[in-house]
């Protein structure tokens, strides 16, 4: 029983890191019809960017995510002022491969910049406490607020703002958004500095947890996929509860099958994708835009 | 529909030459390549132009998913990998009680079928869908399997990954890969002028039209997929033999995948004679500029993709050549007006 709760515990952490770490892919994709490929490696950028001022500074992860946070938000502003938005027209086709190219070009970029060593961001609090007789990780504890909070904050953004209206106008309906004086430049690379800096401080907020090395993002990118077609586009309550059905799924079956360990969670998220596609190839719920809308 | 605006000009008669002008090009570049060996060559000029012939092969089975049908396949190494597995344990290990240890010949059937088999029941599942669910399937599935593999200890070694008998034979691995070349790209010379290969340009250009006209779309998919994993499992199964050793690093690589990519785009997207084209074109880059600069070979590839697709889309061969010719040209035409 106490491996039982011990297990489900930890999947509940994971789930939470889940659900804001898929929240960038997610918005992009509802918004502005972008499968971001590099999602995993903006995600790589944020840790190694706290592991940078962990060491250089001896800055505490959590608080260097208040430097990271808007950082990435301008990167994320350029990159699309530059790069995504002459992709927006185009079909998935050209999309797909230039964020490819862009995948490969962040993980190279950081393997010449720090090695392809692993590299850890080794916190002084980085233990557990008993509860019940349940460990309770801190550092994940941690995150796991942190990513609520994070959720709750776009939510309201997106929700009960002029800005969060844009926002959803702009992936309704573009046109009409045009049309009703909406500057659907501005809101993209609004949308995008949000969606790149929530992702790498997702990263960021991890760093204390795990081996940090440049070809690390791909899981989390694929990861991502099969939480958005499980919750929906765009939709935060929908990243949350996929989260949470990931991880607690990659915890139990850690925990439960022998001989398998942690290593398998891609494996286990690709099946839940094929799963998900068999039985209801539309997705599961729709979002922000259509899940199935085809641009080409 | 846009199809009808061109039709004129495509009932109208092509000359001779632009009909078969490539292939005679390509019979004469062939019989050269079988007579090459016998001209004062190098065990290292035959290797590498066994290389050449590789990428050529790998990157003609990817277009013919990811250019042709335009559903961009990220995960195809994994037919490379299954093949080379597949090689790995039928001639090393008997994985059956009652199968002997099989030889290079009996295993390579083997070896492809298992990969068309992996793509059929994959392709079953993302193909029926529109989008982008195929590529992102198939960037997982390359992902998983890399770690099922790692996983199979028992049967694949694991890590430690498996040890091939060493048979260097320069001459034989050239004329065998340059056999496999030949057939994969004659055979899709001749899709493309085939109604299977038509339909695939359709699926590609419009498949809602082309559902409507009564192709059955996820049929023709499915097929252009498991034609490309087959042989790209023969080469991955070749490439096994020829290495001697494997294991889930050197063989899962996703660099190979990259390759395969960057040699159709470089070359032009979905037609016959770019990845051939691209393959030399990468290759003389590789080997005359990256090779003092291993380090940046991957990052500078990525940004060649970038600004490939964002300024020239259509390839080499689309900027040469006749634009009207190449099918390709009227899908990025089309991207330009709407920009």
């Amino acid at each position: 029983m106490t491996q039982f709760l011990q297990a489900l515990l930890s999947g509940l952490l994971l789930g939470g890191f889940y659900g804001v770490m898929v929240l960038g892919f997610s918005v992009l994709w509802g918004v502005m019809g972008i499968i971001n490929l590099a999602h995993g490696d903006f995600l790589m950028t944020g840790a190694y960017l706290a592991w940078l001022m962990f060491r250089t500074f001896n800055l505490d992860p959590f608080i260097s995510l208040v430097l990271i946070l808007p950082l990435m938000f301008v990167v994320g502003y350029a990159l699309q002022k530059i790069l995504l938005n002459r992709l927006i027209e185009r079909p998935r086709l050209a999309t797909l491969l230039v964020t490819f190219g862009l995948s490969i070009s962040l993980a190279n970029l950081h393997k010449i910049l720090y090695t392809a060593d692993p590299r850890n961001v080794p916190v002084a609090y980085n233990g557990s406490i008993e509860l019940w007789g349940i460990s309770v990780p801190i550092v994940k504890a941690i995150v796991f607020f942190i990513a609520l909070g994070m959720m709750s904050l776009l939510h309201l953004l997106l929700q009960r703002t002029r800005l969060g209206k844009a926002i959803r106008a702009a992936a309704q309906n573009k046109n009409a958004a045009k049309i009703v004086g909406i500057d659907i430049d501005r809101v993209y690379a609004i949308t995008a500095g949000i969606c790149i800096a929530l992702t790498a401080g997702a990263g960021a907020a991890i760093s204390p947890t795990q081996a940090i090395f440049p070809f690390m993002g791909q899981p989390f990118t694929l990861k991502a996929f099969t939480i958005t077609v499980l919750g929906g586009l765009g939709r935060i309550p929908g990243a949350l509860l996929g989260g949470m059905v990931l991880g607690i799924t990659e915890v139990m079956v850690a925990t439960y099958v022998p001989g398998i360990g942690t290593n398998f969670g891609v494996a286990l998220s690709l099946i839940l994708l094929v799963v998900i596609l068999i039985v209801r190839p539309q997705g599961l719920s729709s979002g922000l835009r259509p899940m199935n809308e085809d641009r080409s | 529909m846009k199809l009808h605006k061109n039709s004129k000009k495509q009932t109208e008669k092509k000359s001779f030459l632009k009909k078969w002008g490539g292939l005679i090009l390509w019979i004469l570049l062939l019989g050269f390549l079988a007579l090459y060996p016998y001209t004062k060559v190098s065990g290292i000029q035959l290797f590498s132009a066994t290389q050449v012939f590789m990428l050529v092969t790998l990157a003609s089975n990817w277009n013919l998913i990811g250019g042709m049908t335009g559903y961009i396949d990220f995960g195809h190494t994994v037919f490379f990998g299954v093949g080379a597995y597949m090689m790995g344990i039928l001639v090393t290990q008997a994985p059956l009680a009652f199968a002997p240890r099989l030889s290079f010949w009996q295993a390579l059937p083997i070896a492809g079928l298992v990969a068309l088999l992996l793509a059929v029941s994959l392709g079953w599942v993302t193909l029926r869908l529109k989008g982008s669910y195929f590529s992102i399937a198939m960037l997982g599935t390359f992902a998983a399997t890399r770690e099922i593999v790692r996983i199979l200890r028992p049967l694949t070694g694991g890590g430690a990954g498996l040890d091939l008998p060493p048979v260097l034979n320069r001459l034989g691995e050239y004329y065998f890969m340059l056999a496999v070349m030949a057939i994969v790209v004659s055979s899709i010379w001749w899709i493309r002028r085939s109604d299977f290969g038509l339909s695939l340009l359709a699926i590609r250009e419009d498949e809602i039209g082309a559902e409507m006209r009564g192709i059955n779309t996820t049929l023709h998919k499915l097929v252009a997929l498991a034609i490309a994993a087959f042989f790209t499992g023969i080469t991955g199964a070749f490439w096994a033999w020829q290495n001697t050793y494997i294991d889930p690093d050197v063989v899962f690589l996703e660099s190979r995948t990259v390759e395969m990519v960057m040699t159709s785009m470089l070359g032009g997207l979905g037609t016959v004679w770019g990845p051939p084209l691209g393959a030399v074109v990468l290759y003389s880059i590789q080997n005359i500029v990256w090779s003092n600069l291993l380090n940046y070979h991957l990052l500078a590839l990525g940004i060649l993709l970038i600004f490939l697709v964002l300024f020239m889309p259509e390839g080499i061969l689309g900027k040469l050549g006749d634009r009207s010719s190449i099918s390709a040209i009227r899908l990025i035409q089309r991207w330009q007006k709407r920009r």
